[in-house]
């Protein structure tokens, strides 16, 4: 069963500014009280790259990364299922999902993944 | 507030040490610089010591309070600075605040990592913490990572090429065959990295699109100054050597996560850093004779060299490229080899800088180093990925 994107990001009450992840004034007017708010739809890549010197906790010889917006403007890091960045560009509609993006002790954890919409 | 002065400098050989432990780099870099100012045996009044990793990769704490007591310095003050890949500049602030306020009036300020004792794997995982731990760390960013992002950005909106990220990589390898503290005293070659079809192999993409030469090396190492106010150099209290003031310093932090910032090609706390330092200084950019900036990825080295207002946005790659960046161009930067070159031991780098910058200034490097009748320079160390920068300009106090 697909799962919900389960981050959550925050719209300021008195600008209107949205912010993930979380900060406890406004990153814009300072005010400290937001309303949360879930990503919708799709998502614009931003910016992407693939690593090939993986930090320790990944066992595999690369990894496709991205920041993307969603269409409710939320902007956030993910990984890109792709076989390589010449798949990939700026721009770009990126369909999201919520799945296991590594393993620690055991258990797998969560997270955005995206991927080319056709 | 008092002028502050540097009297004392040193620095150890950067590179894989694994001779040494990392107090022991701490002490030797230390005596380097005690011995420079002439202090000879007698104490400072506090120790500041630079270190991000020494937590997770010696698993060792309150490092600044082992150093004094290894180099009998008691019972000076200490603490231990960390500031992610800044954590070299901050302690010198944290020392230069303490002698211009009248606190003190000597101050010894190493910076130190021993990095190479764990695998490159454990190392760009630690260096990894820096980023946010729920938004970003999880996903398996890495510093290398998010320059290669910003790379791509920056290619996109100021037509940097890969030629320009070559040159500068091409120029700070070969300044690091002159530099006898270097970690990598290795000069490339274009064909071998760029031009041949073995490229793909020997230069490999690593974060794309960077490659590994427009990568530093994961280093080992310590740097250190003294310091003290002005008026005691004039005095003939404060060391043996030119004595380089401290003109102007500066520091400005931004969103910790590339994605938060209006423009991520925008590099504001460097900027602000500068600005701040050049007009503590009653400098302007076209003032300084030398800088040490933080190329830890190629493209940082043209990035800053357009924040700090060297070039306009969008020439940096280009000025590389036609040796403005050099020794005898416009503003040589990274003589020392750079991070690039020199290696980032990242607690020491930002100490390491300035002592490249002081040497600078005494006139005491070789002919192949110097730029001759260097009188001020300028350093930005870069913590996170851009969202801690520190600046300071110097300038030689002439005797």
């Amino acid at each position: 069963m697909k799962k919900e994107i389960a981050i959550t990001a925050y719209k300021c009450k008195k600008c209107g500014k949205i912010h993930y992840p979380y900060h406890d004034r406004c990153l814009a007017c300072k005010n400290r009280e937001f309303e949360p708010l879930k990503p919708e739809g799709d998502a614009k890549l931003l910016a992407y790259t693939a690593i090939f010197n993986l930090p320790w906790g990944f066992d595999q010889r690369y990894l496709i990364l991205g920041i993307a917006e969603f269409e409710n403007h939320i902007k956030a890091m993910g990984q890109i299922k792709a076989d390589s960045v010449d798949q990939l560009k700026t721009g770009m509609l990126l369909r999201p999902s919520w799945e296991p993006i590594r393993v620690q002790y055991g258990e797998d954890v969560y997270g955005l993944k995206f991927e080319p919409v056709e | 507030m008092r002028d502050v002065a540097i009297i004392g400098a040193g620095m150890i050989p950067f590179g894989r040490r694994d001779e040494d432990t990392l107090m022991e780099m701490l002490a030797y870099a230390s005596l380097k610089a005690l011995d420079d100012c002439g202090l000879g045996d007698k104490t400072v009044d506090a120790v500041y010591v630079a270190n991000m990793g020494g937590g997770m990769l010696q698993h060792q704490s309150a490092i600044a309070s082992s150093l004094v007591d290894r180099l009998s310095l008691m019972p000076a003050a200490a603490e231990t600075i960390e500031n992610g890949p800044a954590s070299g500049a901050s302690a010198i602030k944290a020392g230069l605040l303490a002698v211009a306020s009248g606190y003190y009036d000597y101050v010894l300020v190493v910076g130190g990592e021993k990095m190479r004792e764990v695998t490159g794997w454990r190392a760009t995982d630690v260096v990894a913490t820096m980023t946010h731990p729920q938004a970003e760390y999880p996903y398996g960013i890495t510093l290398p990572g998010m320059a290669g992002m910003f790379t791509r950005l920056y290619m996109e909106k100021y037509g940097v090429t890969r030629e320009h990220l070559l040159a500068v990589s091409l120029k700070n390898q070969e300044m690091g065959t002159l530099n006898p503290y270097a970690h990598v005293e290795m000069a490339l070659d274009r064909e071998g990295i760029f031009d041949s079809p073995d490229a793909v192999v020997n230069n490999p993409v690593s974060a794309d699109p960077l490659h590994l030469y427009d990568l530093c090396p994961v280093s080992d190492g310590a740097a250190a100054v003294v310091i003290c106010p002005l008026e005691m150099t004039k005095a003939g209290k404060g060391g043996q050597k030119t004595p380089v003031l401290i003109a102007g310093f500066g520091q400005a932090t931004d969103t910790q996560t590339l994605q938060e910032r209006d423009d991520p090609t925008d590099l504001k706390a460097v900027t602000l850093a500068a600005q701040k330092a050049f007009e503590m200084a009653k400098l302007k950019p076209s003032d300084i004779d030398v800088a040490e900036l933080h190329d830890a990825f190629t493209i940082l080295e043209i990035a800053e060299s357009e924040h700090v207002g060297f070039f306009k946005k969008g020439e940096g790659g280009k000025a590389a490229v036609a040796g403005k960046t050099r020794l005898g161009g416009q503003i040589p930067i990274n003589l020392s080899g750079g991070l690039k070159a020199r290696g980032h031991p990242v607690g020491a780098t930002g100490v390491a800088q300035v002592v490249d910058i002081v040497w600078q200034l005494r006139h005491e490097l070789p002919k192949t180093r110097q730029v001759q009748k260097a009188r001020h320079g300028l350093t930005v160390n870069f913590g996170g990925f851009g969202n801690n920068v520190l600046a300071f300009v110097l300038k030689r106090v002439e005797v």
